[in-house]
């Protein structure tokens, strides 16, 4: 290492302990100007044996732990470098020589794990769905979806943990190694805009090293240095290719493109599934042309002026123009005018359609009151599809009936699973159940019961018996489960009595289609 | 009176043909006005010279960056009757200003842009009124906008390069940007006026009529949508191109914006995913930040509007509207609006004449799916890009790259038999990739087990040869543990060995093929360990952990080895060693008790169950809705799935004494199964066998502890341990054969017997029973029976010693010396190779 570099780190090591709490934001505004810092840091990482490291470590640390954004987002810059280095130590089972970093990368970990009050951090985010109003639609355009169990189990928004709650580690073992790397790499990959091109550099080619690591195409790529594999884990890779993603399209492509390679490499190798989906994906999505790298770091985000027209001739099948015909084929006999047929196909496109729209012309139906003489069959017929086209209101209505009963099982099975973890976490621990574990069984019970009035008043009770034995038996597990505690045995029972309800309703949905089509 | 009426209808007639742009109509209009009693020959000049130009750039459309048509005849006699409608000034104002927009467009078309820009400083653009005007008039506003801003580029461009100033640039941007949001009013009320008259038509069918012809935008109002947010992204800023985005996407929707919306949607949806991330958001709702990273440093400008106008086009609005808190959650929702309307446009022919259409829907199609994938493949939302791919399949036919997009995700969602079927597909698809039937092989031996499915797979890869490459290898190690799987679940001796004898060439194969994987090593290890080859495996397992030094499964294999030689210290402290690494392993942990069991005495072996469990509760616990106000529990089974996924390495079937899947023990396993089947159906979108682990591993722990209980002679607690048990699955044949050791400990023959007797009918080959079995049998003088049983365990496996000491027993009994002797010697052999717990309890997985 040059003597200049060094002096540049050892500079910046007695500036910042010299620096009083007040002046850290300003101090944190000026970093960036340090041009040749960065590099000379990029050095003593690089060298896992130079003194320098140590005390790079530690302030790195306390730049993350000083809560300035700023300042951590310097720190997390040398992560994927770090990373690296720790990995190529740990295959070779020589634990001491990366003490620091080892901390380093731990420290970080256990402070992003948990929210400012101390409390295990969960990131979650909302999964957006067609049936719900957004800013950008209106569902009543998309009339088109199909009224499918899973469609209605989705309608309306669910929310989704993707990280988190993560218990606080305070070593690395071989178990939990990836999971806090793994954790890294997402606070990583959420600062990504705010990084340096070197930063996202070191990310590529460390992606590609370790993912070639002891592989034939070491060699290919011309790396020496370790010759064992490094273990993975698919979490891990698929983190890895986020970050490679955002390189590949800001000004980093040709890296990137080479480290996505070597992950995907990695991961046939591995048959990791999610990698090579997230991979895969990329890779087929890459615009035809090579990304030029450019230079002055300006981004190949570009986008240009696409007809507005519709380049596809009106005379080909597509998905849309068939929906009546499939109907078609199946009903011909039962048919009898083309407008009987648009009523069947209203109940197929689901209760999404009550809108007049003039977007998707199978979903119109103009109803004619006088061309409507039909047998009592069929009136009925048309009852059991919900006659939405005709009064809106009752579509709505029974849509929100629809909603009820979906949500019903869900609930319940929630509150059963509630109440088996309880269970068993109870007798483990050998104590007395608390007050609430009652309260959530006789929840239970109370939505198994609604449920099960709406559910016989609509379509009786001939499922039941095929459904109540293998219910019955699972039942019984249930209530065995919580032979111990009386009270509890109570909620279980009741469960027993209740659950073919559920499992009727299970199938609610796809019953109604069946009465309406046959 | 009647003159009036006619010529108000005659001018709402002309008014819906400019507004619809019938071109072809206006010549006979306008001579209609020409004849009207109060002529206006001015006006129909206008018509006339509008209706001409209109026709002209229909059929010579104008190509952005071409050079400008310059004067043609058909464009003279379009400024003839513009000049002329002009000339006379009768005109009323609105009229006016009307020609002169044509004017000024007529003088861009012929590259006049100065003279254009004169025409439109003279006319005042942002005066013009946008209430309560005729519809066409606003397409004629929002065509000046545009014609403006490209007038304005190619003045500047013409000035010297990279003079262009700040402001000029934001006047261009300005004039698109307010023509785009005139556009979209102005095709918001066209489609308010086609629905009012397609309503007061009965009867019609929607698909026939003028009311369904899509509206052609032209190459000025496709510039004004469009060219401000192409500057934007050229001049790297993103920042207010993202704005842009939103503003058009925020618009109601409109019949011919459908496409364009797609498009939008999806390069938003792009940017979102490529350009940000989750600190540099900020949702459409707020105010963009200053100072973005997104935006080039070096062209700073104000990130915010700074026009405004006096009619916007109508914006989704509702009280309850979802807007995205992040970039995934809105790159998300602007992918599924752009999926349903790719979707539904697919087009599913497949004669030749729309071949070209099929491509091209199938490749917009499929780059909203690849986005997808890669917004929920961050966010491990598998199951519902199962669900997305799966829509996509209607269209796929042959498309080999959504085939195998759709089976990977099945695989990443757990769906592992659908998963199998789609793979096989793609092997049809693109035979000469042998990742994809190692992707099969690995299901098949994972949860499935079907091996020989698994077989057929493997094979494939290795019948490929020298062109499968780095794969090769693992295409012997696939059959291998397909081999070494057939050969546990075989009932036959001779069977066994012949897949024993394979599954070691094979593994020996690919050790030979590619000998830095650790993973060859060891399961050559593991099959040479199987055949009781005790210091060949030893040498392997090294090898193995010299490649992979922290490798749970050889650690565990190695103590397993020492254990065969009796070392029991040096097993245990490699238990401990690989404890180190990974405290919770219950796998690693059930040796262990085993191991302190013999060294260490029993007290040691129930702290370790103590600790377990504590383990146990700890691991699970973090999912415990215990706080059951933090969310939806659907949030915590998220949680609980993906802790189970990365700290279980538990088999998924396994059994406590034999360990890893045999097929019967999948049988007695579906019982088991079976009764908790609806526990894990419930939660429909968890994988079905993932719930299940947790309990399994509890119930494990507490037979467990009752079997080091019943090792001390305390069958109270051993019952007590064993009801824990029973309490999750009543049905197990585990927990059924601990109560008959219990009884037996107890003295109740007659009830060990019967407990064993039931065990049995769960599970016919478990062979611990059947051993217990026969020896009260032995002990009850009925001889012929328990020989019987005790032959079939020998058959299940050949290498339990005790069994074949128990066998000696009962032939010696019945007076068969000779053959008692010969099993005595077996036992004897065996004995002396055998590990504390079957090798088969590690885990054989690819």
């Amino acid at each position: 290492m040059i003597a200049m570099e060094q002096g540049i780190v050892e500079e910046w090591l007695s500036e910042f302990k010299a620096l009083p709490e007040t002046s850290i934001a300003s101090y944190a505004a000026s970093l960036k100007d340090k041009s040749s810092l960065v590099p000379a840091l990029y050095k003593v990482i690089r060298e896992t044996q130079n003194e320098l490291l140590e005390p790079v470590c530690h302030q790195l640390f306390e730049f993350y732990r000083s809560g300035d954004v700023r300042l951590q987002r310097f720190t997390l810059q040398f992560l994927p470098e770090f990373i690296w280095c720790y990995l190529s130590v740990a295959v070779n089972r020589d634990l001491h020589s990366s003490g620091c970093i080892e901390a380093l990368l731990l420290g970080i970990y256990n402070l992003e794990i948990v929210d400012k009050d101390g409390q295990s951090k969960v990131l979650s985010f909302s999964i957006p769905s067609l049936s719900k109003p957004s800013m950008y639609h209106e569902p009543s355009t998309f009339g088109s979806l199909a009224l499918t169990e899973g469609a209605l189990a989705k309608h309306g928004l669910t929310r989704v943990v993707y990280s988190g709650p993560h218990p606080q580690r305070e070593t690395f073992t071989a178990q939990n190694r990836f999971e806090v790397l793994t954790v890294l790499l997402l606070c990583y990959n959420a600062s990504l805009s705010y990084l340096s091109s070197m930063s996202l550099q070191s990310l590529c080619r460390v992606s590609s090293r370790i993912s070639i690591c002891g592989f034939p195409r070491q060699n290919l790529r011309r790396f020496r240095g370790l010759t064992n594999r490094m273990p993975v884990s698919s979490e891990f890779l698929v983190q890895l290719i986020t970050g490679i993603y955002y390189a590949l399209y800001n000004g980093e492509s040709e890296l990137a493109c080479k480290a996505l390679d070597d992950v995907l490499y990695r991961a046939q190798l591995e048959l990791y599934p999610e990698p090579l989906l997230v991979g895969n994906a990329i890779k087929s999505s890459l615009p035809e042309g090579a990304l030029k790298s450019n230079k002055e770091g300006a981004r190949c985000i570009q986008v240009e002026i696409t007809p507005t027209s519709s380049r596809i001739s009106r005379n080909a099948v597509t998905s849309m123009s068939i929906r009546g015909h499939r109907w078609k084929r199946h009903d011909a006999l039962d048919l009898t005018s083309p407008e009987e047929l648009m009523e069947i196909s209203e109940v197929d496109e689901g209760f999404c359609s009550r809108a007049p729209s003039v977007a998707s012309p199978p979903v119109i139906v103009i109803s004619n009151s006088s061309s409507n003489v039909k047998t009592p069959g069929k009136s009925q017929r048309r009852l059991g599809g919900g006659k939405a086209s005709k009064e809106r209101e009752s579509s709505t209505e029974s849509c929100k009936d629809h909603l009820s009963r979906k949500q019903a099982p869900r609930a319940m099975s929630e509150n059963l699973e509630l109440l088996s973890i309880k269970r068993l976490t109870l007798t483990t621990s050998q104590s007395l159940p608390k007050a609430g574990s009652l309260s959530l069984a006789r929840t239970a019970t109370a939505v198994f019961s609604k449920s099960f009035e709406q559910v016989s008043n609509v379509f009786g009770v001939n499922n039941q018996s095929s459904s109540a034995n293998s219910i019955a038996t699972d039942a019984n597990r249930y209530s065995a489960c919580s032979l111990q505690e009386e009270k509890l045995a109570y909620g279980a029972d009741r469960v027993e009595h209740l659950s073919p309800n559920h499992q009727q309703k299970q199938r609610s949905p796809s019953i109604s289609i069946q009465l309406s089509s046959d | 009176m009647a003159a009036k009426k006619l010529g108000s209808r005659l001018e709402t007639e002309i008014e819906r043909c400019r507004s619809e742009g019938q071109w072809d109509r206006i010549p006979d209009l306008a001579k209609q006005l020409s004849a009207k009693p109060i002529a206006n020959d001015d006006l129909a000049e206008l018509l006339l010279g509008e209706a001409k130009l209109q026709q002209y750039l229909k059929e010579n459309p104008i190509k952005l960056g071409a050079s400008p048509h310059g004067t043609k005849p058909r464009l003279v006699e379009v400024r003839k009757h513009l000049v002329a409608a002009l000339d006379r000034g009768n005109l009323k104002p609105e009229y006016m200003q009307e020609a002169n927009l044509l004017l000024a467009k007529l003088n861009y078309i012929e590259g006049e842009y100065r003279d254009a820009l004169s025409i439109y400083s003279r006319v005042a653009l942002d005066d013009l009124q946008l209430v309560g005007i005729p519809v066409y008039r606003l397409s004629m506003i929002a065509e000046a906008y545009a014609t403006k801003g490209l007038c304005l580029e190619k003045v500047s461009s013409l000035s010297p390069a990279n003079s262009r100033h700040k402001d000029e640039e934001q006047e261009i941007i300005t004039c698109y940007e307010k023509s785009g949001d005139i556009a979209l009013l102005y095709l918001q009320e066209v489609e308010k006026v086609k629905i009012a008259l397609s309503t007061g038509m009965q009867n019609r069918s929607p698909k026939s009529g003028p009311a369904s012809q899509e509206q052609e935008l032209g190459f000025f109002l496709e510039t004004g949508l469009q060219r401000a947010h192409v500057i934007y992204f050229k001049n790297g800023n993103l920042t207010r191109g993202i704005g842009r985005f939103r503003e058009i996407l925020r618009a109601v929707e409109t019949r011919t914006t459908q496409n364009l919306r797609m498009t939008i949607a999806r390069q938003l949806a792009e940017i979102l995913l490529r350009g940000m991330c989750e600190q540099s958001y900020w949702n459409p709702l707020e105010d963009p930040p200053h100072h973005s990273p997104l935006d080039d440093p070096l062209r700073q400008t104000s990130n915010t509007k700074d026009y405004a106008l006096s009619r916007r086009p109508k914006v989704y609005s509702g009280e309850n509207i979802f807007c995205p808190q992040e970039n995934t959650e809105e790159a998300l929702l602007l992918l599924l609006i752009s999926e349903s309307m790719a979707n539904r446009d697919a087009v599913l022919s497949r004669i030749p004449e729309h071949n070209n259409d099929r491509i091209i829907s199938l490749q917009s199609a499929s780059i909203v799916y690849d986005l997808l994938t890669i917004a929920l493949g961050r966010r491990g939302q598998y199951e519902m890009l199962s669900e997305c791919l799966e829509r996509a399949m209607k269209f796929v036919f042959e498309e080999f790259h959504l085939w195998y997009q759709f089976a990977l995700s099945l695989m990443a969602a757990g769906k592992s038999a659908r998963a199998v079927r789609v793979l096989k597909e793609c092997i049809r698809l693109k035979p000469d990739d042998p990742t994809i039937p190692l992707l099969a092989v690995k299901l098949c031996i994972g949860t499935l087990h079907w091996l020989e499915e698994g077989e057929r797979f493997a094979k494939l890869v290795i019948d490929m040869g020298e062109k499968a490459s780095e794969f090769r290898a693992k295409g012997y190690l696939a059959i291998g543990l397909v081999y070494s799987l057939r050969a546990t679940d075989a009932s036959l001796r001779g069977v066994q060995e012949e897949y024993q004898r394979k599954a070691l060439g094979a593994f020996q194969r690919a050790q030979s093929l590619s000998p830095t994987d650790h993973l060859a090593a060891f399961y050559l290890a593991l099959q040479l360990a199987v055949s009781r080859q005790i210091p060949e495996a030893l040498g392997y397992v090294r090898q193995a952990l010299q490649l992979q030094g922290d490798d749970v499964h050889s650690l565990h294999l190695l103590a397993l080895l020492l254990s065969a030689q009796k070392h029991y210290h040096d097993a245990l402290n490699i238990i401990e060693m690989a404890l180190g690494e990974y405290p919770e392993n219950f796998i690693l942990l059930f040796t262990k008790v085993k191991l302190e069991s013999i060294c260490r005495g029993p007290d040691e072996a129930l702290l370790t169950c103590k600790h377990m469990l504590q383990i146990w509760k700890s691991c699970y616990n973090l999912t415990n809705p215990s706080d059951s106000g933090r969310g939806s529990s659907l949030l915590d089974r998220t949680v609980a799935d993906r802790r189970q996924l990365n700290t279980m390495t538990l088999p998924d079937f396994s059994d406590p004494e034999t360990g890893s899947v045999h097929a019967t023990s999948i049988a007695a396993s579906r019982v088991e199964q079976a009764l908790s089947e609806v526990a894990s159906s419930l939660q429909s979108s968890a994988p079905k066998q993932g719930p299940l682990h947790p309990w399994m591993t509890l119930a494990q722990i507490w037979l467990h502890a009752a079997e080091v209980y019943i090792g001390i002679g305390k069958p109270s607690e051993a019952t007590a341990c064993t009801q824990e048990a029973a309490n999750l699955f009543p049905m197990s044949h585990n927990v059924l054969f601990m109560k008959g050791q219990i009884a037996e400990l107890r003295g109740n023959v007659d009830e060990a017997k019967r407990w064993y007797e039931e065990a049995l009918s769960i599970s016919p080959t478990h062979v611990k029973t059947m051993q217990r079995l026969g020896l009260i049998l032995h002990q009850l003088g009925r001889y012929s029976l328990a020989e019987k049983i005790l032959r079939d365990a020998v058959q299940v496996n050949s290498t339990a010693h005790d069994v074949w000491n128990c066998l000696g027993e009962v032939l010696q009994a019945q007076g068969n010396d000779d053959a008692a002797t010969e099993c005595f010697l077996t036992a004897l052999e065996l004995e002396a190779t055998s590990p504390i717990l079957p090798f088969t309890v590690i885990p054989r997985t690819l």
